[in-house]
């Protein structure tokens, strides 16, 4: 039985080739790392649980998002049933950062009528050396996009675990202050609860089958 | 009775190590029957098809060697010298090459050295921009890589270069369209040939509405990204390059079926189910689905499945499926568009069914129909037939203009 959880959270991870969108999920689900991974083909899904408050967990699904300006028509239909991001790009890549404003616009076209809360990640922050973007620009730029932003790095792993608490945080806060509320035909925020009840008493009567609809 | 059903066949697959001095025996047969069939002038396309078909496929990777190129009708004599360096700085996706090529190390047997490694990948750059650069109709894409490599690794580079190029123009030519509508189109092949065999698990995928997108890597790296054992993607591309184009969306639906029942126990939702198939099960009993996938081929045919490819489940007439091109090519969301209509056409259906219980008018699925178990010999030879004259692209076999056969 899985554990319990308050609320499920969908959330899309973008940004450019190789800043680093894999590696960043596979250490925050699976605590691993590897110096050198496959690009991405398609999208990939993740999922974990978080601790937002003593006792109260929320299930985040995680779709992982290839980089290459071809899949995107595949990938933008992700958007609408997300209600947060990751908009990652890679501090030693000033290009990915140039590109962010790119991927916002995707991300707004097409996540109407809903609406996503990103966080700005600045990725690869162990490459001190070979760094292209600083934080004090980094940061101007989120502000200006209205988001927050971290540093983060997978291989060192700083910042991992909070970039994703942080914004999980900052969607449940919204999901209590109304801001964000469950909708029927929306996959982005799912209650826990009343569901997981219903699941269990069908899974009684028709084994194997816990289909709702 | 659907496929799962019948996987004691699988047991006497030579890869499940089960009858092994039987296989021993058959293995030696064909590896004669192979020679024989390139020893004469010309040399013996057909049989060689079969053989690449059947259990245990081209044995080795010498014979694939000299069969692999055969199969693809390519003349072997004047291979190309190695490309001109200036190739990488210019051309458009080298950037995009270089960041793929670079970080897929998995792709190469483990245990090689580096600088072996290496070079290797200065190989895959080059075959691949040589390619790319030879035909600017084509566009890379990430997974395109994985592709290469295997035949980098199985002929070398030469021979690799020129099987790529032609296979590029040929099997993989959909794939590399400026834009990915016509892949996405062949992905649309998968649940209608799901619903033939299994209805139930059609169905739950459908409510879950997991789409097809777990799928995609499959077919755009004919599963040389998500296999780990090479000899089992190897097997994979010696049927594949003797089958029809569209053979990789019958084998996927042929994954999706043998796992019916994993299917059916997941919970009914679209990020469950897209996990569950996305994660492919190393042990597969290739032999046993290898031939599953040719009866489904024989069976229900590209040009019978064209039809319910472009209309996924739209309403029966041609209008409504021009409007869902349309919507596909406009770029929206013909995803969404389709499962809207498709449950409102529930909803309309059980209305109908009420209302005209009695006369039993419910609007009819196409009907499960029993999967036939072909003769080994009846199969590849008709597969072999089919894929004889492959010099079209998957979607020239069955167009999507097909449509306007079938009002």
């Amino acid at each position: 039985m899985e554990a319990i959880w308050i609320y499920q959270f969908r959330l899309i991870v973008i940004g450019d080739s190789t800043v680093g969108k894999s590696c960043l999920l596979r250490r925050f689900t699976e605590g691993k790392f590897t110096d050198i991974s496959d690009p991405t083909v398609g999208v990939d899904f993740f999922a974990r649980l978080v601790e937002i408050e003593p006792g109260k967990r929320i299930k985040l699904q995680l779709w992982d998002t290839a980089g290459q300006e071809r899949f995107r028509s595949i990938t933008r239909s992700y958007y609408r049933n997300s209600v947060g991001g990751l908009l990652v790009f890679d501090l030693t890549n000033r290009r990915s950062f140039e590109h962010l404003k790119d991927w916002l616009e995707e991300a707004k076209m097409h996540v109407q009528p809903f609406q996503i809360v990103f966080l700005l990640v600045g990725h690869k922050c162990d490459l001190i050396q070979l760094r292209q973007v600083s934080r004090e620009e980094a940061e101007k730029v989120a502000l200006a996009f209205g988001m927050k932003y971290i540093e983060t790095s997978a291989k060192d792993t700083v910042n991992v675990e909070e970039s994703f608490t942080v914004l999980t945080r900052d969607i449940y806060e919204r999901v209590k202050r109304g801001e964000i509320s469950i909708q029927e035909d929306w996959e982005g925020v799912k209650s826990g609860f009343v569901p997981n009840v219903v699941h269990s008493s069908e899974e009684a009567v028709k084994p194997g089958r816990r289909c709702p609809c | 009775m659907y496929l799962k059903k019948s996987k004691s066949v699988g047991a006497s697959s030579p890869l499940n190590g089960i009858g092994k001095q039987d296989w021993d025996s058959r293995r030696k047969r064909k590896m004669g029957e192979i020679a024989q069939a390139l020893s004469v002038t010309p040399v013996d396309v057909a049989a060689l098809r079969r053989m690449a078909i059947s259990e245990g496929g081209l044995l080795t990777d010498e014979i694939r060697c000299q069969v692999w190129p055969k199969l693809l009708n390519m003349n072997t004599d004047n291979l190309p010298e190695k490309p001109a360096a200036d190739l990488r700085e210019n051309h458009k996706d080298y950037h995009q090459v270089l960041l793929d090529v670079r970080r897929s190390l998995r792709r190469f047997p483990p245990g090689m050295p580096d600088d072996q490694r290496e070079g290797l990948q200065e190989e895959l750059i080059d075959i691949i921009l040589h390619v790319l650069d030879r035909n600017p109709q084509l566009h890379y894409y990430q997974g395109y890589h994985d592709i290469v490599v295997t035949f980098l690794l199985v002929l070398g580079e030469r021979l690799a270069t020129v099987l790529v190029e032609k296979l590029s123009t040929h099997h993989l030519r959909d794939f590399m369209d400026p834009t990915m509508d016509n892949t996405k189109h062949i992905l649309n092949y998968l649940m209608p040939i799901i619903e033939r065999v299994n209805p139930e698990v059609h169905d739950f995928m459908q409510q879950a509405e997991v789409g097809t997108i777990f799928a995609l890597s499959w077919l755009i790296t004919w599963f040389g990204h998500v296999l780990s054992d090479f000899r089992h993607v190897v097997r994979l591309y010696d049927f594949f390059l003797a089958c029809h184009p569209l053979m990789p969306i019958y084998f996927a639906a042929v994954i999706v079926l043998h796992r019916e029942e994993e299917v059916l126990e997941c919970e009914c939702d679209m990020a469950s189910v897209h996990h569950l198939l996305s994660q492919i099960p190393q042990d597969l009993p290739y032999e046993t689905l290898i031939s599953r996938a040719g009866d489904l081929f024989v069976q229900f045919p590209p040009s019978e499945m064209a039809r319910e490819a472009a209309q996924q489940h739209s309403q029966q007439t041609a209008a409504s499926t021009f409007k869902d091109f349309e919507l596909a090519s406009a770029q929206q969301k013909p995803d969404s568009v389709l499962r809207r209509r498709r449950r409102e056409r529930a909803a309309a259906q059980a209305q109908a069914q009420a209302q005209t219980q009695a006369q039993d008018m419910a609007v009819a699925r196409p009907r499960a129909r029993r999967l036939v178990r072909l003769a080994v010999m009846g199969l590849t030879v008709a597969l072999g037939a089919a894929a004889l004259a492959v010099v079209n692209t998957a979607l020239e076999w069955a167009p999507k203009l097909d449509l306007h056969l079938f009002p």
